[in-house]
């Protein structure tokens, strides 16, 4: 990036709000999972003013923006593709107003998830999505790939939340889109557009957010079975039972080893599912909800469980799902995660599809997720080995073309990003694919803002 | 006018008995539930199957003739009238439930399917479709879904937007594409479900949806509270939510309404009391019976002169009946009536009953207030004549500065019923036309010769 260009950067953010040295520019060429190229400058804007200015200068001068988070995306949606500006929004964290009236709050993108969980949390109020990032992740970031978490299966994701948004287009302009009030058809609803478009439509610059009243308690169970069968048919029949938990979150076989042996939390012999299940409501609600669901799991087969509904002792119960992800990597250094979703009735038959996949290539594959709406993380722990990568390779395509059999998606909440653009027109057709590169072109005809993401390269430029 | 061989073309597509011709039959299709805006189609086709509209469209596009898709016709701002002629694709035969999948939670319906039918197959499985458009024994899911309507369980439930896991449409063009699936969440891709969602059918033709459904929740209770203060009630509408009771229907009607509810249908309300809030909680038995309990108290602490509980189904039912009927009576009582969609923030809604009191004050005109009052969504109303035409027009002028006043305090024109052709005028005038500019460029990507739906959303 040529020098005056940078100067007029730095003249519209301030020296103090720009990074050129190459250690720090190198900090933000990957994310949580891919590793990208290395930016030419990070900027770090504190309004939509700044931001739109660099935008108008990036398309005088043609170079890629990269809005960015906390860079805990997985799919690479965070990490430039071609060098030129990394847009960091860490600076931009206000939460501007909680309206307790109109259960609303409307913050910068660059708020952390937590942070506005814990805030709202003082004025009696909930804001759900929950993705296990929470303690890192930001607003912005979570809005761009429309995260969810364990509670979507009750609450919703992300979308669900975002009744507004200030954005700038990559050609400079800036416009609100959507409403403050809980319901609003006024034209097309470019506000969901905007949810889940991994920073290539727009950059969002602030959002008015929907809140809803705390529960007053909660209960947390945890619940061993000897086959993935008991668990699912479980999992049916609360739901039958017309019991929506706030959670339900489902480990295999592969995934329990693994915790028992980093963090044996005493797993009885011969477990081959696990259920992690979290009710809440008002007191009187949660102990009934409890007490069915302990019906339905005494009935269905259950060989153990555990009911708490003490807070401090109910993170005891969490410790083993909290601590997986990190305890994966015992097995083998490199992780290849999906996120696919099958319908809640089809669970069974794809982890039977996975198991039997593991011990064909002989490559530990482990997963575990969210089993109220049926989102599965699935973990393909390799060497850092060819032969490796080309299993984990063939494993991906089995499992998406599984999943898409089972009418599912390859991905539920984490994005296509670089990682799963090859991957996409498996799901899409190329007339829906076709629709969505014009949408792109007619929002950014220079292509400047994130390229390279959500498409196979030959939709763009064909 | 469509060209004789154009409709001949038709007629091959969909079948002789399926494009209508006649006078009468165009008459018949004029309108909408709207009845001030009438225009006559050139012809009417009922295709059977995505196949064929993909066919009618892609003749339409040669031949540029403009296409309106129609489910029920019930909507109320003129949405469905074909305002530049041409065709008027009516839905009403595609109209299979294809699947109810009890173990997900999700059916499959063609775009004709009518609510109540779906309601009525979804009930023998224990469940339901929560958008409750009080029109349900007429409006297609098609509709439904080209309007984003809501209704009264809307409150809790959310819009219909919140229940479509995937769609099949049609585009302008004659390509069949479908978005979404079958899961509850997806985020491969662009969001081209939610655009599609209360497009007004301009941007392609919905013949599929897959929907979210809920169980039947195991338990119910209706609440009614009455006030002598309409601002008084609406203040308890967000004190009962800001208080952690999110009932499922919050619903308000005013003095006029209680009183033709009385003259319809008697149910021994107090025809002085100027407002009725009509609640109701589902939910676990046990949190029914906690919720009721805190809405009584909320409802009293704000000023209710009378609150009661309905002691049985059949009860409650009456009370029900009598909201749809007292909705259907405002536009029974007048030759035409203005009635607005507008939508609050909550804590606003005594300010915007205050501020419309006084607006109707100012011009001599009688107002009717009712709507979904949970999501802050009212239906301010005036009775009024178009052939009056001084008492038609302070009417207008009345109502828009309702609609101002409502944009005012933060709210928007239409939470649920659409621009179409009725709100047109006001919409380009709150919309920020940057915003504007980017829905027309989006309407001229997919829509490129302009035949879907012509004449709707903006001028
Ligand atoms: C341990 C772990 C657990 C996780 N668990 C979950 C989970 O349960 N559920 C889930 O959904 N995800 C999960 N994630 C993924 C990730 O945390 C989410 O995708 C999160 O939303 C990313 O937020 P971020 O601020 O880090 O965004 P980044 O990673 O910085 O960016 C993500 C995407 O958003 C875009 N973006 C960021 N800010 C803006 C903005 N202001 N305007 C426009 N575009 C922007 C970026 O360009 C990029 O495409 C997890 C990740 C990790 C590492
Ligand atoms: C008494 C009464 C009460 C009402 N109550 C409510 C209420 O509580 N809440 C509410 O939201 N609305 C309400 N409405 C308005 C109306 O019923 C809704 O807008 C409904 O969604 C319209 O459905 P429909 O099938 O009649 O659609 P139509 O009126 O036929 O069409 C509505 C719009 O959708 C388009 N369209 C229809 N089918 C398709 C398709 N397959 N593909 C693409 N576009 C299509 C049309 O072009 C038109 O723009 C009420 C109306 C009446 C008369």
């Amino acid at each position: 990036m040529e020098k005056h260009v940078i100067e007029k950067i730095e003249k519209i953010v301030g020296k103090e709000n720009v990074l050129k040295s190459y250690e720090e520019r190198k900090c933000y060429s990957f994310d949580a999972r891919a590793q990208g190229a290395i930016p030419d400058l990070v900027v770090f804007p504190l309004s939509s003013f700044h931001v739109s200015e660099v935008l108008r200068i990036a398309n005088e001068y043609k170079f890629p923006v990269v809005p960015r988070g906390q860079g805990s995306g997985v799919t690479g949606g965070a990490v430039p593709t071609s060098g030129g500006v990394v847009m960091v929004f860490t600076k931009m964290n206000r939460i501007k107003e909680i309206d307790k009236e109109n259960l609303i709050a409307i913050v910068e993108p660059g708020v952390i998830t937590y942070d506005l969980q814990e805030e709202v949390k003082k004025y009696g109020l909930f804001y759900p999505p929950d993705p296990a990032s929470h303690r890192y992740s930001t607003i912005g970031g979570n809005v761009a790939e429309c995260a969810g978490g364990p509670n979507s299966l009750k609450y919703g994701v992300t979308r669900d939340y975002v009744l507004g948004l200030e954005v700038v287009l990559p050609t400079g302009e800036i416009m609100r889109t959507g409403v403050r009030t809980m319901k609003g058809v006024v034209g097309y609803d470019l506000t969901r557009l905007f949810v889940g478009s991994e920073g290539t439509l727009c950059v969002i610059t602030e959002i008015t957010l929907k809140l809803i009243p705390l529960p007053e308690s909660k209960a947390t169970i945890l619940a061993f079975f000897r086959e993935v069968e008991d668990a699912a048919v479980c999992v049916s029949k609360i739901i039958a039972e017309r019991i929506v938990p706030a959670v339900m979150e489902f480990m295999d076989k592969a995934s329990i080893i693994c915790i028992e042996r980093a963090n044996p939390i005493g797993v009885p012999e011969n477990t081959g599912a696990l259920l992690l299940i979290e009710v809440d409501g008002d007191r009187a609600s949660v102990r009934s909800q409890v007490e069915k669901i302990v019906s339905v799991l005494k009935e269905k087969g259950v060989s153990e469980f555990r009911v708490t509904y003490d807070p401090i002792e109910a993170e005891n119960l969490w410790l083993a799902r909290r601590t997986l992800s990190q305890a994966t990597y015992n097995l083998n250094p490199i992780k290849i995660a999906e996120d696919v979703v099958v319908p809640r009735s089809k669970i069974p038959v794809l982890i039977r599809k996975l198991e039997e996949l593991s011990g064909r290539l002989g490559i530990p594959i482990l997963s575990f997720g969210h089993a109220g709406d049926g989102n599965f993380h699935v973990s393909i722990m390799i060497k850092d080995e060819p032969q490796d990568f080309k299993k984990a390779e063939e494993a991906v395509r089995e499992i998406f073309r599984e999943t898409l059999r089972l009418k599912g998606t390859i991905s539920g909440e984490h994005g296509i990003g670089i990682l799963k653009a090859d991957y996409i027109d498996m799901e899409l057709s190329q007339e829906a694919l076709s629709v969505m590169a014009k949408i792109k072109k007619l929002f950014d005809p220079n292509n400047i803002l994130n390229p390279g993401k959500i498409f196979p390269k030959h939709i763009l430029s064909g | 006018m469509v060209k004789k061989e154009v409709i001949e073309e038709l007629k091959r597509i969909v079948g002789d008995n399926d494009v209508l011709t006649s006078k009468e039959a165009l008459r018949a299709y004029s309108y909408d539930g709207t009845t001030n805006w009438i225009k006559e189609p050139d012809v009417v086709v009922f295709p059977k199957d995505s196949q064929q509209i993909s066919e009618i469209l892609k003749i339409a596009n040669k031949e540029k003739i403009p296409v309106t898709p129609r489910g029920g016709g019930t909507n109320v701002s003129g949405g469905s009238v074909p305002w530049f002629g041409g065709i008027v694709l009516c839905t009403t035969k595609m109209n299979r439930i294809l699947k109810i999948d009890k173990e997900n939670l999700t059916c499959t319906v063609e775009a004709g399917v009518v609510l109540q039918d779906l309601n009525n197959a979804l009930a023998k499985e224990g469940l339901f479709f929560p958008p409750d458009p009080q029109s349900f024994l007429g409006a297609t899911i098609g509709g439904i879904v080209a309007e984003n309507a809501g209704g009264p369980a809307c409150v809790k439930y959310g819009v219909t937007k919140q229940y479509v896991l995937g769609l099949e449409v049609v585009l302008p063009t004659g390509e069949i594409v479908n978005l979404g699936g079958r899961t509850l969440k997806n985020v491969a891709g662009y969001d081209l479900i939610h655009l599609f969602i209360s497009s007004e059918g301009t941007l392609g033709v919905i013949s599929k949806a897959e929907l979210k459904v809920n169980p039947i929740p195991p338990s119910k209770k209706t609440i009614i509270a009455l006030y002598d203060d309409v601002a008084m009630a609406g203040e308890t509408v967000y004190r009962v939510l800001e208080n952690g009771v999110i009932p499922g229907k919050i619903e308000l009607l005013d003095n006029w309404v209680i009183n033709r509810i009385e003259e319809m249908m008697p149910l021994g309300l107090p025809k002085d009391a100027e407002a009725m809030l009509l609640f109701e909680c589902d939910g676990i038995e046990e949190a029914v019976q906690k919720e009721t309990e805190k809405v009584v108290e909320i409802s009293k602490k704000y000023g209710a002169k009378d609150v009661r509980v309905a002691k049985d189904a059949d009860e409650a039912n009456r009370y029900w009946t009598a909201r749809r009927a007292g909705f259907a009576a405002v536009f029974g009582k007048a030759k035409t009536v203005l009635s607005e969609d507008v939508t609050v923030p909550r804590g606003k809604i005594p300010d915007l009953i205050r501020r419309s009191q006084e607006i109707a004050k100012k011009y001599g005109l009688e107002l009717v207030i009712l709507g979904h009052a949970g999501d802050g969504n009212l239906h301010p109303s005036f009775l009024t004549d178009v052939e009056n035409k001084e008492h038609y027009e302070k009417a207008t002028k009345a109502m828009e500065e309702i609609i101002y006043a409502a944009v005012d305090l933060g709210g928007v024109l239409s939470g649920e019923h659409g621009i179409g052709l009725e709100k047109q005028k006001f919409f380009s005038r709150v919309t920020d036309p940057k915003v504007v500019n980017l829905m027309k460029n989006i309407k001229a990507l997919l829509d490129p010769n302009g035949i879907m739906n012509p004449g709707k959303i903006w001028e």
